[in-house]
């Protein structure tokens, strides 16, 4: 038998209720452990399948199955103590008065011990680096801070899945560092990670798989060396490759480098030198 | 966007109403609920409802107007009964008079705000002479209103993404629920509202005390007719004293 | 601006501490730096709503375009520098985009028939033609931002300031916009500023780079070597790197890269002779 996927989606279609239709027919399976990216212009969908995944979209058709559990028939505050999501805005999901509260409020919300709370909300304020404005009102905090308080406040109930919208919008290139450290870490704790995203430079180095959409439909599924070294497909879903695969492109074509997997910057240089010197 | 709320959204079509001048039209709701509240028969008031249900029909509308009717039924109702208690003498007649006299009045609103856009609604009333910070106060709650709906869905996806539920507890604990919604909402809009009032100064808002405008209004044979038709619409409760007609 | 300092009026710690600048006509900046460096604070002082709308205390010389911000109405300001904000969607007011245009000549208080030109001129110039009646708050991000920048470039102002115009945008939609102030820079010789975080993503278009760190100007000249000493604060295209290393090892590069392209171009040439 086959190994569970995390997340099944078949045949999807939503329908907003003004009329607008979001998802036209998604099909997509997400392994255990698998880290993969779902990237596409503004208006895609992507936000759309994502609210999905806990079940705070039902489908309009078609079927999300969360490790086997269709979420027609379980209610948000089960599923989404199994799939964690971190959405965009920071200001849309700050609830409580105090650093500290905001990271305990989803475990309080799901009933754990008070020792466990206590332990894990210092144990990840720690980790964000936000330990010393526990007691402060998140609404005190710096952008990047912000951010870095939702991503803690769900990483701390440990669910199993965890979804990020956007992560790096808007980010500086400080914020995106630790940004950086929290995806490394989400690595080594074997997650399964869906990340929502434009950012290729950014997303490229940790992830397993890379989801194109585009006008409510998925239009590619592939590994990222396969997808970013392709610029019409990536075009299409408004996006551009990162630089170095640009610049690979380039220099396969006058046949300096070809590249076998992600373009590495010492590989071209290497590449480079040796024509050089020949 | 919720079905209360379709009465105010504007959806562009290319129909009679449409092409209308917005005073025009205004005038017209005017004298339809006008005359509504001043008629005191039964059969002027169907008169009167049957005309705006008409005119909405003719702005291909009726669609839209359903989900207002089916919201305000439950209101026409209490009206209706709350008449037929409290009434003395003929009860029936007067509540069956008040619920329709309900009706016209804001299916004829309805009329207006359907073929309106908030923008021309605005011209008009700078037309008649209300400063522009008024009539842009107007327009921009309008124009936010969907912008709200969409941060309140986002914050509710986001609570209960937490595992929170809206609706556990009795009554009370329900409504304290509903707080932490409320908070990053009314923190978030704040901050909106600021961020409008510089893009506003960006503009060159309040420059001078008579800003110009591109579009202007200008009345046409239709609205003249319109507005004839509408001098008839206000008059009519007298029709049938002057006829000596005698209707209920 | 000379030896400005700026401190909030809720706080006592200054924002902006000795701030010296002079930009030049027909000059593309990236004004760059980590969050809350005071970026934000900077653009705001330069048209005005910092102190005239915020308050606080601002001290040093300010004079754009002859004129100090200080003491100039904002709405008058408008004429000089505009303005444009990180969301579109709170800098977009009506249902039509015409009007959305008109907007600030309206104000103003311009003729009917010169609103009427200049707002066609916009439309031409912007490719605004067949949106021109639709709702802005319907159109897409990218296209929000077009309406944003249209409708302050028909002011005519002699500044263009940028406070993260494509933060909310996908990486195509984004060098759009930023192409489309490259060409009111080309075309007007105004000035611009914008600010960023993606420096990979601006590089193509500017020609200088302002950082800024904790209140501080830290760095300022050309786009290479200030990206190159300040990449801790802001980061660096990968494709600098890729310069710096065969540069170093005498590889003879003579120009450093705007794109991926032209570093490929340049390569070419120099490998296949």
């Amino acid at each position: 038998m086959e190994s569970e996927a995390a997340i099944q989606v078949e045949n999807l279609r939503y329908v907003y209720p003004g009329g607008y239709e979001a998802l036209k027919g998604v099909n997509l399976a997400v392994k255990k452990g698998e880290f993969i990216a779902i990237m596409g212009e503004n208006g895609s969908g992507k936000t759309t399948l994502i609210k999905h995944f806990n079940g705070v979209l039902k489908p309009t058709e078609g079927r999300v199955l969360i490790d086997g559990v269709d979420t027609r028939e379980t209610p948000v505050s089960k599923l989404s103590r199994k799939v964690g999501i971190v959405f965009q805005n920071p200001d849309h999901q700050l609830f409580s008065e105090t650093v500290w509260d905001e990271v305990a409020f989803p475990m309080k919300n799901f009933g754990f011990p008070e020792q466990v709370v206590k332990e894990r909300t210092e144990r990840f304020l720690k980790l964000m680096g936000l330990y010393s404005y526990r007691d402060k009102s998140p609404y005190l905090l710096s952008l990047g801070e912000r951010k870095r308080l939702t991503i803690a406040a769900v990483l701390a109930y440990d669910p199993e899945i965890i979804v990020l919208d956007e992560p790096t919008a808007g980010q500086d290139y400080i914020q995106k560092e630790h940004i950086s450290g929290t995806m490394n870490l989400l690595r080594t704790m074997q997650k399964t990670v869906v990340i929502v995203t434009h950012d290729m430079e950014f997303v490229v180095q940790y992830v397993d798989r890379i989801v194109l959409m585009s006008r409510g439909r998925i239009v590619a599924s592939a590994s990222p060396h396969e997808v970013l070294l392709n610029p019409s497909l990536l075009a299409s879903a408004g996006l551009m490759p990162p630089q170095l695969a640009r610049l690979a492109l380039q220099l396969s074509r006058a046949g300096i480098y070809t590249p076998r997997r992600l373009p590495e910057t010492g590989e071209i240089v290497d590449a480079v030198l040796k024509r050089w010197h020949r | 966007m919720s079905s209360p709320l379709q009465a105010f959204k504007y959806v562009p079509k290319d129909t009679f109403m449409d092409r209308l001048d917005p005073r025009s039209k205004f005038a017209l709701s005017l004298s339809l609920l006008a005359a509504s509240l001043a008629s005191p028969q039964l059969t002027m008031q169907l008169v009167y409802l049957a005309l705006a249900t008409l005119l909405i029909a003719a702005a291909k509308r009726l669609a839209q107007w359903t989900p207002t009717l089916k919201a305000i039924s439950p209101l026409v109702a209490a009206i209706f009964a709350a008449n037929l208690i409290f009434t003395p003498g003929m009860p029936l007649t007067y509540a069956t008079l008040m619920a329709l006299r309900f009706f016209t009045v804001t299916t004829s609103f309805t009329l207006f705000f359907l073929t309106t856009t908030p923008d021309d609604l605005s011209l008009a009333l700078e037309e008649m002479g209300v400063p522009r910070e008024y009539t842009l106060m107007f327009t921009m709650s309008l124009r936010f209103v969907p912008t709200l709906a969409d941060d309140v869905e986002t914050v509710t996806a986001a609570l209960l993404s937490r595992g929170f539920q809206l609706d556990r507890g009795n009554i009370i604990q329900r409504a304290k629920n509903y707080v932490y919604l409320l908070v990053p909402l009314i923190i978030y809009e704040v901050r909106r509202s600021l961020m409008i009032a510089e893009a506003l100064e960006a503009r060159a808002f309040g420059a001078t005390k008579k800003p110009t405008r591109l579009y202007t209004l200008k009345m046409k044979k239709p609205d003249y007719l319109v507005l004839i038709a509408s001098a008839l619409i206000a008059v009519s409760p007298l029709a049938p004293a002057i006829l000596n007609l005698s209707i209920i | 601006m000379e030896g400005v300092n700026y401190t909030y009026p809720s706080s006592e710690e200054p924002v902006l501490r000795n701030i010296d600048l002079r930009i030049g006509r027909g000059e593309y900046i990236l004004l760059a730096g980590p969050s809350g460096c005071g970026k934000s604070t900077l653009a705001r002082i330069l048209n005005g709503l910092i102190p005239n709308f915020y308050g606080g205390k601002l001290e040093g010389k300010i004079l754009v375009d002859g004129k100090d911000p200080r003491k100039t109405p904002t709405y008058e300001m408008a004429l000089t520098v505009g303005f444009v904000f990180q969301n579109p969607e709170n800098q977009l007011f009506f249902s039509d985009v015409e009007r959305e245009i008109a907007f600030g000549l309206e104000n103003l208080g311009l003729p009917p028939h010169e609103i009427r030109r200049k707002v066609e001129d916009a439309i031409r110039k912007y490719g605004l033609e067949n949106l021109r009646h639709r709702s802005p708050a319907e159109l897409s991000g990218g296209q929000k931002q077009k309406v944003a920048i249209a409708s302050v470039m028909v002011m005519e102002p002699k500044l263009l300031v940028l406070d993260e115009p494509t933060a909310n945008l996908d990486p195509i939609s984004a060098v759009k916009v930023l192409g489309l102030v490259k060409r009111e820079v080309l075309e007007r010789r105004i000035s611009a500023i914008v600010i960023e975080h993606r420096v990979e993503l601006v590089l193509p278009y500017v020609d200088r780079v302002v950082v800024m760190d904790r209140g501080r100007i830290v760095g300022d000249g050309e786009p290479y070597s200030v990206i190159q000493e300040n990449s801790g604060l802001i980061g660096r295209p990968a494709i600098f790197d890729v310069y710096a290393r065969l540069r170093a090892k005498g590889f003879p590069l003579h120009r450093w890269p705007r794109t991926p392209e032209q570093l490929a171009e340049d390569l070419k040439r120099i490998l296949q002779g």
